[in-house]
């Protein structure tokens, strides 16, 4: 059993002091983390401060200096992360401080993407997502967002109020297949079947296939505006868009 | 460069779905109390209106919530069958231009 002032980082250690209330969960994190090299300490801490820019510059670092990925990835992020589910789950961070954390990791992870590559292990696939014109409600979107870079795609995100010229553009320079639409409004819902139609009017329809989900969005609107498929939450995200890419390399054969 | 294991970091991949679905499954609960724009200090981070955010603040901040933990604040989502179904005319009229369109 390490004890908690083996951990350098006193960010980290403040932060099992004050959130971790479970002993059975201090005690695994103080474990972990008075084994972790300082440097990935230093990431995790700012990970769990929701500080991407620094996850950034420190996961390079860390890679630079021979660190090897899996271990930036075990030590550094996905550690960091944990006790950012836990903080989550007792009420002391919320969504919004979890998306930032998210995008924290986003942030590190970007720099294994090239040893990935190099080690010829590609990524999923590519999606684009945004939520449609005249809507500005953007938690589910971000939060399938969350999903899907964790899966392993890579992912563009188009934000708010997103036309369909937009998602044409996001398309053509990613070479996507798979566009996420997302919607709270039955006001702006229409917008998914008109960003769709404008598909069809470029002749890029059979190119890509559509997720829709949203509150108000249900399987049959997702029909009816002639989405490939729907998900009722960002869990069922993940799996729609591999079934859709799958479907994709179906088709092309 | 050291090379990836694609097993070795499959594993991670799924380590990191496991801890981002338990947060979304969370989250999922947590909004039917909270809203999920509010952050740990009470401040709303939507990018709309909401007339549960409290003015004035300083320049560039984040504005309060002035909105009380417990309500579900998802009645003021617009998603009443009246709304619905005049979205779903929407659609369908806009199919029927494209038809026509098509047809032409």
């Amino acid at each position: 059993m390490a004890e908690l002032s083996e951990i350098q980082n006193e960010f980290i250690r403040n932060e099992i002091e004050e959130f971790l209330e479970r002993e059975d969960e201090r005690e695994r994190n103080i474990n972990l983390f008075a084994r972790v090299n300082p440097k990935l300490q230093d990431i995790s801490a700012a990970l769990i401060d929701g500080a991407h820019h620094v996850v950034d510059e420190m996961t390079r670092e860390a890679l630079d200096s021979g660190i090897e990925a899996l271990e930036v990835m075990d030590d550094g992020l996905i550690l960091g992360m944990g006790i950012v589910g836990i903080k989550f789950r007792e009420n002391f961070i919320f969504v919004p401080e979890v998306l930032a954390c998210a995008r924290a990791m986003k942030a590190g992870m970007k720099h294994i993407e090239p040893i990935l590559s190099a080690s010829g292990i590609e990524p999923i696939g590519t999606v684009i997502m945004g939520t449609v014109k005249g809507d500005l409600h953007d938690i589910g979107k971000n939060l399938c967002i969350m999903m899907l870079g964790g899966a392993g795609f890579v992912v563009h995100d188009l934000g708010v109020d997103t036309s369909e010229g937009e998602f044409m553009d996001a398309v053509e320079e990613h070479g996507a297949k798979v566009i996420g639409m997302s919607a709270l409004l039955t006001t702006t819902m229409p917008n998914m079947g008109k960003t769709i139609e404008a598909f069809i009017d470029a002749d890029l329809r059979e190119d890509v296939k559509f997720m829709v989900g949203g509150a108000p969005v249900t399987q049959e609107f997702a029909d009816d505006m002639g989405a490939d498929g729907y998900g009722k939450d960002a869990l069922e995200c993940v799996d729609l868009a591999k079934r859709l890419l799958k479907e994709l390399k179906e088709e092309a054969q | 460069m050291n090379k990836i294991d694609r097993a070795e970091y499959q594993k991670r991949l799924d380590r990191i779905t496991e801890m981002f679905a338990g947060m979304v499954k969370y989250a999922d609960e947590l909004s039917v109390k909270r809203c999920p724009y509010k952050n740990r200090f009470s401040e709303c981070t939507a990018q709309f209106r909401c007339r549960n955010q409290q003015e004035p603040r300083p320049e560039g901040e984040l504005l309060t919530c002035g909105l009380e933990d417990g309500l579900d604040y998802r009645s003021a989502w617009e998603s009443n069958p009246e709304a619905l179904e005049k979205a779903k005319t929407k659609i369908r009229a806009h199919k029927k231009v494209r038809r026509k369109k098509s047809d032409d």
